[in-house]
């Protein structure tokens, strides 16, 4: 077809986008085109709920109403522009009604569950959904843990941590490194709160924990890498981004950081934030500060740059001229980039989809180098991110296969605080707790490769993986076929039931009619995607639960059939491989 | 040697098939020759053996675990260690412990605990104040062994060899994900076969049921994975019964509980992720059903301790709780590890057993929290109290089901650390010191050179006074982990031809058998 005008050729171009976002059937289209201007509207109710599995804690029909009137960018603009869910706050407002409950009991508080059910909270009924997805996902690279005892300790300044994540995981790389390398919570996890500069006479030398780890992890990683990706090699071996020198360099840096303190920059501040009894009640969040006496004035060299030996030791200095030679580093855009994919839309994406990316981090189209906004918005609109194949997607994470139900359920807290609590158990629980993974290498690794598997033999990383086991498959099964059929968190003896519950009204109004309800069910949490065969399986399993026939005084039973209905229908479709796999 | 007796299983077996070949109308089954009864002579054969990483992940801080004593070296150690804020160095043996000291400092632990090595190299030795258990171990038991500084090496390597980009080392050292997997599988991240597995692909063929061949008791470890053998992940209490009731109903229905099963076992949607998910719900359902009547209850005197009244509960368990402070000895803790141990001797017990059937098998336990850059002390004293009381209990349970001489268990780690300590702790290293623990070690020994400890240098951060010792008086391994898991290997049963397969770069090194097993 000959183009006769611009103004054709246009058309064609914003045809063509419109084309690409109809039923996922594009394939890799990607690549770095021209800006269209049109907006990519969802071709269909399925089309906004996938997006949202991607962008979201999981769809919801108002969610879903809301991306289908205005469209997946706006959507997306609109989410980024919601006041953040404030965890630190839903915290505190825990551990006062802890105590208010409870008043002549001194333990009584809201400890570490008050974090992890104000994350709760967020991810199942906050409205700044998007926002609170990118600071999850943020929270799996920049990993501190509860695990860690101390870090435990202060669930609070947890809470705060999570703030941060959700707060600058939407502005800047460099502000977000900054924050994280300063939170007092970052500080304990990878001990370079406190951290001494070194004594030459006595031969102590300084921590390299954090040195390391935010270079390896949180910034670079271990080998130069090309914008899409792959490994730059030389003489087909990979190329180290640093060294042990680097590194002993480095830490350098990380020297002298201590809690804020009103009577700093005096030691006993430096050692325990606090001077004659004087302390800040926030040190445990609020930014570390310096304290010169305690910081190298050495020359510092890292990275190919050297830093001058200081006649006074200069923290602040030190620290920015650190931080901004990691975050103009070009493995960023391909380490970064390639991780927040990984994360909402895809394990293996393909080194255009990976390049498109890292260019947004490295420009935003204005000039501004790191602009997360722009990086995840080109995540979530690139043609890949619709694309469905047989080895695209990811496999659903234990949190985000709850939450998905969760939200696709419509649950609601008795308490209001969301106590789904504590979920690491793997043979009767998740297996995976927010902001408690074993370490801070995450729960599972960006390249795992899943021995003996069939990803593997196709070359296909799939990080999720590392979470799967037997004792897990099993784990999984069981804690939500109680869920399902109970409802989630703590046993309320108040109300007589759990103190999560969902409502399953349209459900229920179905059970009667099996191919309806597991087509309902479908839509719901797998976007309309469970496949006949599958739908089949389920749907007789519906049916082999008798509905008893009404005789005016079994209505009991009549509704304990109809509710056995619904929670097969609904466990089975939670626990197929189908609804496991995000694709 | 003793021998592993299931008597039960073994009885079932042979009158099962003994009622098998009278239905035949064999004549006389009693007069049988039972070593032509295949199966149930291999079942009760007393050439049962098993192998049991213990992996300490994060790094543990061996200088800490295993010390020299002689003067030379304690006063490198001393000097090193004690550093502002927090001093690291454990005090010598003999000093008395302070009850006023802090929880987890040197002073409340007290001095090491000497230990003799029958081949001494001219210099004394002691371990950790808080591995009083394995002290008895090495001393008395004789079921301990020590391999000084093992890591991954290509090649023997020198000082002069190191600093060498020419001479062949592994890569990533220094990276925990990319050290624990060279250690288990000589291949950093992204390695999908380790050197147990291996040893499992080689002695699958004798075990009746594969999938029993390589078991963690922990989370996904490569080195459980083989070329065909593949792991099989079982939880502390044992395998989980996925899905149905007791009597095999889902929400009240048996179909649903059948449609439940044949729905997790596979993808229908046609993606390969599917599939893969489909495969680990198989093994966990098909598994969970042999193990169910196979495995003997946890509060069985021969692992635990059955509770006066209501359901047994690990946590409760006084045989998994140690001793976090030995002046507190009333206050216990649960015991991970000692869990992990207590089901992989519960799947020894049963390996016999006709449901199982295993001959050859390697597991796979761990403990976490080694990586201690600060708090080293405290954190490390707990995690050496955890260790010793969990190899205690396990040498112990072994004892009750006559398998100490089948059981071979060993430690591994990401790395050594850093001589040098940061002011509370140290930072990577790269070669350790490792136990090696079992009725077939030769006990009470050091299987290779204990490196030389010296004083850093004053103007840089190397050790020029010690050939062992790198940049922050890492260690330099002299031990390879080829050459440590091909001892253990041999022990297990492969060849030396087939040793040098499954570890790489074993041919590289002279001494293939460093001697510690009988």
């Amino acid at each position: 077809m000959k183009l006769r005008t611009l103004k054709q050729a246009i058309g064609m171009l914003t045809l063509a986008a419109a084309l690409a976002a109809c039923g996922g059937g594009g394939g890799a289209g990607g690549g770095t085109g021209p800006v269209v201007e049109a907006p990519e509207m969802p071709a269909s109710r399925d089309a906004a709920a996938r997006f949202l599995t991607q962008a979201t804690f999981g769809p919801t029909d108002a969610e879903v109403d809301r991306v289908l009137a205005i469209g997946y960018a706006a959507w997306i603009d609109e989410q980024f522009n919601k006041p953040a869910s404030q965890h630190r706050a839903t915290w505190e407002a825990t551990e006062a009604a802890a105590k208010a409950a409870d008043p002549t009991n001194a333990n009584a508080g809201a400890y570490q569950n008050g974090t992890i059910n104000a994350f709760w909270k967020a991810a199942v009924a906050g409205d700044d959904q998007l926002r609170q997805r990118v600071a999850y996902a943020l929270s799996q690279i920049m990993v501190i843990s509860m695990q860690d005892g101390t870090v435990g300790d202060n669930p609070r300044a947890v809470s705060a941590y999570f703030d941060l994540l959700a707060d600058k995981g939407l502005g800047t790389y460099r502000d977000l490194l900054e924050g994280v390398a300063l939170h007092p919570m970052m500080g304990v996890y990878l001990s370079h709160l406190r951290n001494q500069k070194a004594d030459p006479r006595s031969g102590r030398v300084p921590d390299e924990n954090f040195a390391r780890e935010v270079m390896q992890l949180f910034s670079i990683g271990l080998h130069e890498l090309n914008a899409d990706g792959s490994a730059k090699l030389n003489a087909g071996a990979r190329i180290d981004t640093y060294s042990s020198a680097d590194i002993g360099g480095l830490a350098r840096v990380f020297t002298g950081w201590s809690w804020d303190c009103p009577g700093a920059p005096a030691s006993a501040c430096f050692y325990s934030g606090a001077l004659n009894g004087a302390s800040d009640p926030d040190r445990q969040f609020k930014p570390m500060i310096g304290y010169a006496g305690f910081h190298s004035s050495e020359a510092k060299s890292f990275l190919g740059r050297t830093m001058a030996a200081q006649a006074t030791a200069d923290p602040r200095a030190s620290l920015q001229e650190a931080l901004d030679t990691l975050a103009t580093h070009p493995n960023i855009g391909p380490f970064i980039g390639k991780q927040l994919i990984q994360r909402l839309t895809s394990s293996n994406p393909s080194p255009a989809y990976v390049s498109t990316v890292a260019g947004a981090f490295a420009d935003n189209g204005r000039g501004l180098r790191g602009d997360l906004r722009h990086v995840v918005k080109t995540i979530l609109m690139h043609p890949e991110a619709r694309a469905v194949s047989s080895s695209s997607g990811k496999v659903r994470e234990p949190v985000l296969r709850l939450s998905a139900f969760l939200r696709a359920h419509g649950f609601r807290s008795d308490s209001g605080e969301f106590r789904v609590g504590n979920t690491d158990n793997p043979g009767t629980s998740l297996g995976q707790t927010p902001l408690r993974s074993p370490s801070v290498f995450n729960f599972y690794r960006p390249g795992y490769v899943a021995p003996g598997t069939q990803a593997t033999a196709a070359g296909l990383v799939v990080p999720e993986m590392q979470l799967v086991h037997e004792t897990t498959a099993a784990g999984y099964v069981n804690f939500m076929r109680d869920n399902v059929g109970s409802g989630v968190g703590a046993f309320n003896t108040a109300s007589s039931r759990r103190e999560m519950q969902g409502d399953f009204t349209a459900e229920l109004a179905l059970a009667d009619r099996p191919p309806e309800l597991v087509a309902l069910a479908s839509r719901k949490l797998m976007y309309g995607s469970m496949p006949a065969a599958l739908a089949g399986e389920i749907e007789g399993a519906v049916a082999s639960i008798a509905i008893p026939a009404a005789t005016g005084s079994n209505q009991a039973a009549i509704d304990g059939a109809k509710r056995n209905r619904v929670n097969t229908a609904l466990l089975l479709t939670l626990v197929s491989p189908e609804f496991q796999v995000q694709k | 040697m003793t021998h592993l007796i299931n008597p039960d299983s073994a009885r079932r077996v042979f009158l099962r098939q003994a009622g098998a070949m009278a239905a035949l109308g064999a004549a006389g089954p009693m007069a049988v020759n039972l070593a032509a009864v295949g199966s149930a002579s291999a079942q009760t054969a007393s050439d049962y053996k098993a192998l049991v990483c213990v992996f300490l992940f994060g790094g543990n801080d061996s200088f800490n675990m295993v010390l020299p004593t002689d003067a030379a070296s304690w006063s490198a150690y001393s000097s090193v260690r004690n550093q502002a804020p927090e001093s690291i160095a454990l005090l010598a043996p003999g000093t008395a412990v302070n009850a006023a000291a802090a929880v987890g400092s040197p002073a409340r632990l007290g001095g090491v605990l000497p230990i003799v090595p029958t081949n001494a190299q001219g210099r004394s030795f002691a371990l950790h104040p808080s591995l009083a258990t394995l002290q008895s171990m090495f001393a008395t038991d004789r079921r301990l062994a020590v391999v000084p500084n093992v890591g991954p090496l290509v090649l023997p390597t020198t000082k002069a060899q190191y600093a060498l980009a020419t001479h062949p080392k592994p890569v990533s050292l220094f990276s925990h994900n990319d050290q624990q997997n060279t250690w288990q599988a000589f291949q950093p991240e992204g390695a999908t076969v380790g050197w147990g597995g291996r040893l499992g692909d080689l002695m699958a063929a004798g075990n009746q049921r594969a999938i029993f061949t390589a078991v963690s008791a922990s989370g996904n470890a490569v080195w459980l994975s083989g070329q065909t053998v593949r792991q099989y992940q079982v939880g502390g209490n044992g395998a989980i019964r996925m899905g149905a009731d007791a009597n095999g109903r889902l929400y009240g229905s048996t179909a649903a509980a059948a449609a439940m099963d044949r729905i997790v076992r596979n993808g229908r949607g046609g993606h390969v992720f599917e599939g893969d998910l489909g495969s680990v719900a198989q093994r966990s359902i098909d598994a969970e059903a042999a193990l169910r009547s196979a495995l003997k209850p946890a509060s069985d005197a021969l692992f635990g301790t059955a509770p006066a009244s209501g359901a047994y509960n690990a946590n409760n368990d006084p045989k998994l709780r140690y001793t976090p402070d030995p002046l507190a000895p009333a206050t216990t803790a649960f015991n991970s590890l000692a869990q992990q141990l207590q089901v992989v001797a519960r799947m020894i017990e049963a390996s016999s057993n006709a449901g199982i059937g295993a001959r050859r098998q390697v597991f796979f336990v761990s403990l976490g929290g080694f990586d201690t850059h600060d708090a080293q002390n405290r954190n490390q004293a707990d995690l050496m109290a955890r260790l010793g009381h969990a190899l205690r209990y396990f040498d112990t349970t072994l004892g009750a089901i006559g398998a100490r001489n089948q059981v071979t268990a060993f430690t591994a780690s990401d790395f050594g650390r850093t001589f040098t300590s940061n002011g509370d702790g140290t930072d990577h290293g790269w070669g350790s010191h490792h136990f090696v623990m079992g009725g077939a070690v030769r006990g009470g020994d050091f299987y290779g050179n204990f490196p030389s400890l010296a004083l850093k240098n004053t103007s840089n951060n190397n050790f020029d006074g010690s050939s062992n010792q790198l940049g922050n008086g890492s260690l330099l391994p002299e031990v390879a982990v080829d050459q440590f898991g091909a001892t253990l290997g041999k022990w297990f049963g492969a060849t030396d031809t087939q040793l040098l397969d499954v570890f790489p770069n074993l041919a590289n090194f002279s001494n293939r058998n460093l001697g510690f097993m009988l």
